[in-house]
């Protein structure tokens, strides 16, 4: 029978062909450009070491999109894990219509981001918006807020990232959740403990890992996130407000078209995330809990 | 029964919330303008009018957009879904030195995100002389969309017995037809989630086409339509119609296939 291992490979080659051309060597060679001065579309190129490296490291924009990104991840993932974990444990009842509500909640998830972004802008808008006329009539504010505004874009970018990003927690939990055995909440049932105990004790420790899990790969999707945020502030005004670090890296790089500063901000975005991985692993790996 | 009452309540505002802004896009985009703007909002549209898809269409190069986008995603799928299974299969039913040092790689590349590649990315897409075409877009899609899908349809072949495949050897059949009559069938769930998950990724992506196309008549859909969205003072009836048609083919496939997605989804996980 024809299993020899070189069919395998042949059948892997197309594979490792596009990971290696368009994944491995971009990165190996997105490091080679930091280390170099290149304009984005001219050949030109010259070896500067680390100067790039040494620029940023006194730049305080650079410092500021640090701060803004990190705003921006923990923000959405925190509010992403409570409307989430909310959903999925209401969407493991049992109920009528529960079917279709869990697939109207993957709604917001599936949509292009810019739908989402021009969406929520309509809703946001100043003048004519939905959510300014229900305030305002409600009587909550007095006269419309500038949602899109300098003082509050922040918000409404992290409101508007929630809502299109919270059904990834949902479906991930969800999954997780279908998998605990029935038994485990009737013996605490028994022990007379209350639902709010029952999640504290059988549902948090069982769903550990998924937690974990979830909480990486989220943190990891919102510190690199472009297209929402770029979306909803643009490169000038108001966007300084929002200008987290994958923006920074993309307006240097196509804006000012100095790829090297571009490339090494894609570095320093790595080095940030993978010391902040080892960071969370240290500190929440649970060997010991149940997959 | 205040155990009912509070579990349709929680039900209903989670309806509201995923469901409601984009009834919100619809209705707007069924008004006629003078509607739109009017106070109090008319949650249903007074008089219903297709006026805004009407524009949309004559007016604007959207239908071009649209074109662009239906052949990258379609042509996207395709390529991964030949290239993925054929290498899912490798990893599956041929035992070679390296096989699961290779399988935990192809894994580390899911972790990169585009930003983090884009630069170097564009420029060797530049050397390669690609730069403003849809192929470019296409092999952009198709690669970020492997990994996902390689170790999707990996899990799904696995939990094939080898001995239905033995079983059609020993008929007679040869590999390939024992692949293409037995095992892709058995596969036929994953291979449909890999389908839809890359289309979507491929119909739904602003950056790669940002970056790598700058021509009006190579432009897909998210770039075509937020050049329309910044050209001047927005028209909403007419951008709120263009989200509609943009969204209608997204959902409308979750929807035609959502059990095979959410057996997908649990064996593999998703991005974005």
């Amino acid at each position: 029978m024809n299993r020899h291992p070189l069919v395998g490979w042949l059948l892997l080659a197309p594979s490792l062909l596009l990971l290696g051309g368009l994944v491995l060597f971009p990165i190996l060679y997105n490091f080679w450009l930091s280390l170099h001065d290149k304009h984005a579309f001219m050949p030109v190129q010259n070896f500067v070491g680390l100067k790039h490296y040494v620029y940023f490291a006194g730049d305080p924009e650079f410092w500021s999109s640090v701060r803004y990104g990190t705003i921006y991840a923990g923000g959405t993932l925190i509010l992403q894990l409570v409307l989430g974990v909310g959903a999925a444990l209401l969407l493991n009842e049992a109920f009528r219509g529960r079917n279709i509500l869990r697939g109207v909640v993957l709604f917001p998830y599936m949509i292009p981001t810019i739908v989402a972004v021009i969406l929520w802008k309509w809703l946001l808008n100043d003048s004519y918006g939905l959510v300014n006329h229900v305030l305002v009539t409600v009587g909550l504010v007095r006269a419309p807020v500038a949602w899109l505004g300098k003082d509050h874009i922040m918000t409404s970018l992290i409101v508007m990232s929630v809502w299109q990003f919270f059904p990834f927690v949902v479906v991930t939990y969800l999954a997780r959740l279908q998998t605990i055995p029935p038994e485990l909440y009737e013996a605490a049932k028994v022990d007379g403990a209350t639902a709010w105990r029952r999640f504290l004790h059988v549902t948090l420790p069982q769903t550990y890992n998924v937690l974990f899990v979830i909480v990486l790969l989220r943190s990891i999707f919102m510190f690199t996130k472009f297209d929402t945020v770029w979306l909803m502030a643009g490169e000038g005004g108001v966007s300084r407000y929002v200008r987290t670090l994958p923006v920074y890296a993309y307006s240097r790089s196509f804006t000012y078209l100095q790829a090297g500063m571009g490339a090494t901000l894609a570095v320093l975005m790595f080095l940030l995330l993978l010391a902040a991985t080892v960071v969370y692993f240290r500190a929440f790996r649970n060997d010991e809990a149940a997959a | 029964v205040r155990r009912r009452l509070a579990l349709y309540g929680a039900g209903l505002l989670l309806l509201v919330i995923g469901a409601f802004p984009l009834a919100w896009m619809l209705s707007t985009a069924l008004k006629p303008s003078g509607e739109i703007f009017a106070t109090p909002p008319t949650l249903v549209p007074r008089a219903v009018t297709l006026e805004n898809f009407h524009r949309l269409f004559q007016e604007t190069n959207f239908l071009t957009y649209f074109g662009n986008s239906v052949g990258v995603a379609l042509a996207t799928v395709v390529l991964t879904l030949a290239v993925s299974s054929m290498g899912a299969y490798g990893l599956t039913r041929f035992a070679f030195a390296g096989r699961e040092r290779v399988a935990g790689l192809i894994l580390m590349t899911y972790m990169f995100a585009p930003i983090m590649i884009i630069i170097p990315f564009y420029i060797l897409v530049k050397q390669l002389g690609l730069v403003n075409t849809r192929l470019a877009l296409v092999l952009s899609y198709t690669t970020f969309c492997l990994p996902f899908c390689l170790w999707l349809l990996r899990s799904f072949f696995q939990s094939i017995p080898l001995e239905l495949e033995e079983a059609a050897l020993v008929d007679g059949a040869d590999l390939r037809r024992a692949v293409w009559h037995v095992v892709l069938p058995l596969a036929l769930p994953g291979i449909i989630a890999a389908g839809i998950f890359t289309f979507i990724l491929a119909w739904n992506d602003f950056l790669f086409a940002l970056v790598l196309v700058t021509s009006e008549e190579l432009k897909t859909l998210p770039v075509g339509v937020n050049d329309l969205f910044n050209a001047t003072i927005v028209d909403w009836g007419m951008i709120m119609a263009a989200g509609v048609v943009i969204t209608v083919p997204t959902i409308g496939l979750f929807v035609a296939v959502q059990r095979y997605l959410i057996q997908g989804w649990g064996a593999g996980g998703v991005k974005g």
